[in-house]
């Protein structure tokens, strides 16, 4: 289990982390949702060891995290970057040997993710003479070739194509299910909603709301839809307060089994259900206190 | 499987940086060409004096006629390098003079010849006429032949300077010097810049926070400074191997003065002192960077300092032991191109040579120590150009 413990950090006289602490299980994808500035990156650079925090402290399987762990870890930082004059199957070896495996694996599994990424044959091409959502591509595997075993990673679908996307949204969830805890960071709140376990939101250096996907949208229920296939206008006939979507009625500050009764004596009941929010909406509301 | 438990040793972190290093730079087209170009250069250079010398082989071809000629055969067999043709006249050996059958004649105590011959040749036919001269009257004197060799018989003067300001540099050291001088210059200014163009190429494209999560700053920089050292130092031993090896084949290394070769392989030495000074400072300065433009000026004072150290020793080649040399050849960084230079063209005290090269070592591990500490602390600062002041302020 990754947990990141109380983060302060300042830049001069700026606080960039005011006690930022998340965690994540083994197998478990947590999103990391916050506005621009609001210290996803910070976190997530003090986490991958470059940064340093003020204070507070990484723990990973229960004691801090050395650099010699930390080597297992894939990360995309939010800037990306290749060397521009080194040749692709070349590089994402390089990564591997970087990270410890040795030359005969790195090249296996640069192949393998080559191939995945549909980029075998641009292998011996200079990643400068690639297209940017090739480059993207090759960042990605150089985030993945070392087999990584906790993944943190800032942005990862910005810029990606959908085919890259897919890949990535796989590699994510293949990752967690083989046991790693992963820790993304996101604005497309749908990938985020899609692909996560849990969500965090960050707002001005502190956690302002997080928890499991499902319970926080079971938290933050909103009004109850009704669809009754019905002719009559049952507006009137509902408890509460009662308004119009369309064919639905929206019910608020009700009974709902009064409701429910109410609206199948009418007619047959098609839809009956306490709309959820999407998690962006749920972003929205924990910006906004 | 993971590879978490796999311990990856510090020194394979900062080996696989330097490979890599050696594979993209040392390996590339434009290396390898400018190796190749450089070699034949340097060995063209060496080659040089021989081929501008040649006429040295040739031997001079010399007519002899009239009183001594006998005499004077065997004196100018005794020098050797001349073909010499009797004639039984004076007169034919004027005509074959004027024929061009041979270079000069001498007959009667009269030098023939077209128009002159050298000083060098001339001062030879002299001397060989005066020693047949003196030969011819201890005979007609009544001296045995033997006795006549024995009086002739004279040891060459032995040359003792008793001032240190034998200043006096022949052709053949200066022209090593000046070859010292040209190529540690380049083999140091191509690194540096290469260097600090690494450390800004990992700076703008932001790789390096990904290279820091698996990767200490030192074995960043260590790896680099050691990667571009190595693909310099066989460019270097290339060209010492080449210059060497031309001058042993043309048989001009048992000419240079006898301490040529092995300041050649000092000079090795010196340039490895010299390039960790430099190359690790250059790394430094480069991290204060973000993009490649700005380059250019945080490494002035390097380029100005490795300027100064080739225009010095330049200088130095015409007053090896002025005291400006002196200094210049033991104050570092200065002293890593100078001393070499100096060494080729001068006898220098071991003492000298002794502080020169402590007084480098030693500023070379200070910018060891600055250029890591300025590395750590700036490398992942992206923006405008830190100053260096800031930089050292900056926590890491």
């Amino acid at each position: 289990m990754l947990e990141i413990k109380n983060l302060k950090k300042r830049f001069g006289d700026k606080t960039a982390l005011d006690g930022v602490s998340l965690s994540a299980e083994p197998g478990e994808v947590v999103g990391f949702v916050g506005a621009n500035g609001a210290g996803k990156t910070t976190t997530m650079r003090i986490a991958m060891g470059v940064l340093a925090a003020d204070t507070g402290e990484i723990l990973y399987k229960g004691s801090v995290l050395g650099a010699e762990q930390r080597r297992g870890f894939g990360y995309m930082p939010s800037e990306r970057g290749l060397y521009p004059k080194m040749k692709t199957g070349e590089q994402i070896a390089y990564f591997g040997e970087l990270h410890g495996m040795t030359r005969a694996e790195a090249k296996r599994s640069t192949a393998e993710l080559l191939e995945q990424l549909d980029l075998t044959d641009r292998a011996g091409d200079d990643v400068q003479d690639l297209s940017l959502g090739n480059q993207q591509r090759v960042q990605l595997a150089v985030s993945l070739v070392h087999d990584p075993e906790v993944l943190i990673l800032d942005e990862p679908f910005s810029g990606l194509d959908p085919i890259a996307v897919d890949v990535m949204g796989t590699a994510l969830r293949d990752r967690a299910s083989a046991g790693a805890p992963v820790v993304f960071s996101s604005h497309q709140l749908d990938l985020v909603e899609r692909l996560c376990d849990s969500v965090v939101i960050i707002g001005s250096g502190k956690i302002i709301a997080g928890g499991d996907v499902e319970e926080l949208k079971a938290r933050e229920v909103k009004q109850l839809r009704i669809r009754v296939d019905s002719p009559e206008d049952l507006t009137a006939a509902l408890p509460g307060v009662v308004t119009r979507d369309g064919e639905n009625y929206l019910v608020e500050g009700a009974d709902d089994q009064e409701a429910l009764r109410i609206a199948a004596e009418a007619g047959r009941v098609s839809h009956f259900a306490y709309d959820q929010p999407t998690i962006a909406e749920i972003f929205r509301e924990a910006v906004k206190k | 499987m993971s590879v978490q438990n796999r311990e990856m040793s510090k020194l394979r972190g900062l080996l696989l940086v330097a490979g890599r290093e050696i594979r993209v730079r040392g390996l590339s087209k434009s290396n390898i060409i400018s190796l190749i170009v450089t070699v034949v250069i340097v060995g063209a250079l060496a080659s040089l004096p021989t081929i501008l010398g040649g006429t040295d082989d040739d031997r001079s071809e010399i007519g002899l006629a009239g009183e001594n000629a006998v005499a004077m055969e065997a004196q100018l067999d005794a020098i050797g390098g001349f073909d010499v043709t009797m004639y039984d006249s004076v007169d034919e050996a004027e005509s074959a003079v004027v024929d061009g059958e041979v270079e000069a004649a001498v007959a009667d105590g009269t030098l023939y010849s077209e128009d002159g011959v050298g000083a060098e040749l001339q001062s030879l036919l002299d001397s060989a006429w005066q020693s047949a001269t003196v030969e011819a009257r201890l005979g007609d004197a009544g001296l045995s032949p033997d006795e006549i060799r024995q009086a002739l018989t004279t040891e060459p003067l032995e040359i003792v300077s008793l001032s240190d300001e034998s200043s006096v540099i022949g052709p053949l050291d200066y022209f090593t010097g000046l070859i010292i001088s040209v190529i540690m210059f380049m083999m140091l200014m191509t690194p540096v810049q290469y260097i600090a163009m690494g450390v800004v190429e990992e700076k703008s494209s932001r790789i390096v926070e990904i290279l820091l999560t698996s990767l200490k700053p030192w074995q960043l920089l260590g790896g680099k400074v050691i990667g571009l050292g190595v693909i310099s130092l066989v460019n270097l031993v290339a060209m010492v191997a080449v210059g060497l090896g031309v001058a042993a084949g043309t048989g001009l290394l048992s000419d240079l003065p006898p301490g040529t070769a092995s300041a050649a392989l000092s000079s090795i030495g010196w340039w490895l002192v010299a390039f960790l000074l430099f190359g690790t400072l250059a790394g430094g300065v480069g991290s204060l960077v973000s993009r490649q433009e700005d380059a250019g000026s945080v490494l002035t004072p390097l380029i100005m300092a490795l300027s100064v150290s080739y225009v010095g020793a330049i200088f130095l080649l015409n007053a090896p032991t002025s005291s400006f040399a002196q200094v210049l050849s033991i104050v570092p960084p200065f002293s890593g191109i100078t001393m070499p230079t100096r060494m080729a063209v001068a006898e220098v005290p071991l003492w000298e040579i002794a502080l020169a090269l402590g007084l480098l070592a030693a500023a070379a591990v200070g910018s060891l120590a600055l250029g890591a500490t300025l590395y750590k602390r700036s490398v992942l600062y992206t923006g405008s150009r830190l100053k260096l002041g800031e930089a050292l302020k900056r926590a890491a």
